[in-house]
């Protein structure tokens, strides 16, 4: 009874995992072009090679790379200095706290909501610019959104994950600043350099994961390029429900294609960083 | 000591990018008509807020079957996630490692992989285009975040009360309904609203996995902002965003009832 506990806790988490690694394989096995139900029973790569060979779907893919890649790294190096400030504070942290849970909340449409208010060619920062004479029309405005460049995705990433990266930080940034920055300090450490040589190192673990979540989210979500992307090239993900949605049954497996490839990159990164954490933390235990 | 103005000047610019955008919303829910170039509306009107309210529209049954449906997903993914978390803090058995690592999959697994892989297995299972389907795929969702706000809060509180009140006698089901459970309940209701969170603000797992038969505010949302009708979907956002953080303050009051305001983590 004692050694069935553990596996009777878990029963209701591994039906749920069993659940989502079918999905996993369905997509994969799909994505190699075998659905017997639409007469397709031969395995290849042809899909995949597709996804580069393919001028519309390779300029997708170099889309949501770029946006992906820009999301995490801004977000967690702007997230991470929010996160000191924050720390720093003298009064009112909770305040600040509370605030920061707030974009947390709103989700990444209403996020599309307001930059399409502020930043579209006659959103209220046109006008602004318009009322102080630096422009003269709605044209001369760039267009940011919808946009091939993807700024406008990024900027709607940007609002959204800064806050969560000073959130998802802050935990352990504060137990390291508050035990050995503090430490660092009494020793005569400058304010600069207990943060950047002690506190910030430190808090890698976190600030790494932040940005492996962004990533992965930027990478494969369909909300905010569905609102804020252009027409073309579409970003992966809307390509990837265009496809799959497509009447043409046989479409099937260039979407799966696309799915198996976000889901490759995702694994492969979070693969990689765990490694390096690894290997980070048995570092630092032989140099204990 | 000097005070270094810098981290207030950065949390006062943060604050004002975060709420700024909120505020216009408010603007934008009222305005009648705001053409270009013009910074403030011409006229304010109710068209929005009669919309809204507008029988048609049914929005106070789509309001409450959304908030139904994500407190119901929120509650099965605490469940789930206490259960996980229990077998993790306390139990040592093989695949400790794997088992963490399927908890944190579904953040690492790209929505949409998982939208139209689950939709290919739910269609063979029968549950596609069902509440239950969508409901699952919430769960999946929030998982990670429930197993790990519960492990820390677990690992936190021990086992102690309860194997005193094992000792003194009481059966295991006694000594966890009143050892453990009181001292981890404002860590479900926690780790419940975060999962809440997760699950009112899916779009596209919903619109997939739903097919139309699953209705929920922020599904019903989005056409609005793809419309270009700012002064409708400012009205649609704001009551998304109103009623999220209304969940969120009942949540909060309860842990804050529960606690008596003492700090709990």
């Amino acid at each position: 009874m004692k050694r069935l506990a553990p596996l009777l806790l878990l029963l209701p988490f591994l039906a749920l995992m069993g659940l989502l690694l079918w999905a996993m394989g369905c997509a994969l096995v799909q994505s190699l072009g075998y659905i017997p139900a639409f007469g397709l029973t031969e395995f290849t790569l042809d899909y995949y090679k597709a996804l580069f060979t393919d001028g519309t779907l390779a300029a997708s893919l170099a889309l949501s790379l770029k946006v992906a890649f820009l999301s995490a790294a801004s977000s967690t190096v702007l997230g991470t200095a929010l996160c000191a400030a924050l720390l720093a504070l003298r009064r009112g942290r909770r305040g600040a706290l509370l605030l920061l849970r707030l974009p947390i909340l709103v989700p990444h449409t209403v996020t599309a909501l307001f930059l399409i208010v502020l930043l579209s060619q006659s959103g209220l920062v046109a006008r602004a610019l318009y009322a102080g004479g630096l422009i003269s029309g709605q044209e001369d405005f760039p267009a940011l959104l919808f946009a091939p460049g993807g700024m406008g995705m990024l900027a709607a990433y940007l609002w959204k994950e800064i806050p969560f990266v000073a959130y998802f930080v802050a935990a352990l940034m504060g137990s390291v600043r508050d035990t050995l920055g503090e430490a660092a300090r009494n020793l005569g450490a400058a304010p600069a350099r207990a943060f950047f040589h002690v506190t910030l190192p430190l808090s890698l673990p976190a600030i790494g994961s932040a940005f492996l979540i962004i990533f992965a989210y930027a990478f494969g979500s369909y909300e905010v390029p569905l609102l804020l992307g252009s027409t073309l090239p579409k970003a992966l993900p809307v390509q990837a429900y265009l496809e799959y949605t497509h009447p043409d049954l046989l479409h099937r497996p260039y979407a799966m294609a696309m799915n198996g490839f976000i889901l490759l990159v995702s694994l492969l990164l979070a693969l990689v960083y765990a490694a390096l954490l690894r290997r980070k933390l048995n570092v630092g235990r032989v140099a204990r | 000591m000097r005070r270094n103005p810098l981290p207030a000047l950065i949390l006062a610019v943060a604050g004002l990018c975060i709420l700024l955008p909120v505020a216009l919303l408010g603007l934008w829910s009222a305005a009648g008509r705001w053409p270009w170039p013009e910074l403030w509306p011409e006229n304010f009107s109710t068209r929005g807020l009669a919309e809204l309210l507008a029988p048609y529209n049914r929005t106070g049954a789509l309001l409450l079957s959304s908030v139904g449906l994500s407190l119901l997903a929120a509650a099965l993914a605490t469940l789930v996630g206490a259960m996980t978390a229990r077998a993790l803090a306390f139990h040592q058995f093989p695949g400790k490692g794997l088992v963490r690592f399927g908890a944190i999959l579904p953040i690492l697994v790209p929505g949409t992989v998982l939208a139209m892989g689950l939709h290919t297995v739910f269609l063979r299972l029968g549950l596609a285009d069902t509440l239950s389907g969508v409901v699952l795929v919430h769960v999946i969702s929030a998982l990670p975040y429930t197993v790990s706000i519960l492990t820390d809060v677990t690992q936190a509180r021990g086992r102690g009360l309860e194997e005193q009140a094992a000792v003194l006698g009481a059966s295991p089901t006694r000594a966890f309904l009143h050892g453990a459970l009181p001292s981890l309940i404002p860590g479900l209701l926690s780790a419940g609203s975060m999962a809440f969170a997760i699950s009112y603000s899916q779009y596209f797992t919903t619109l997939l996995l739903g097919g139309g038969q699953v209705r929920t505010l922020s599904l019903v949302m989005v056409p609005y902002i793809q419309s270009g009708d700012r002064t409708l979907a400012s009205c649609y956002a704001l009551l998304f965003v109103g009623s999220a953080l209304a969940v969120f303050a009942v949540l909060e009051g309860l842990i804050h009832l529960w606690t008596g305001g003492r700090k709990w983590n």
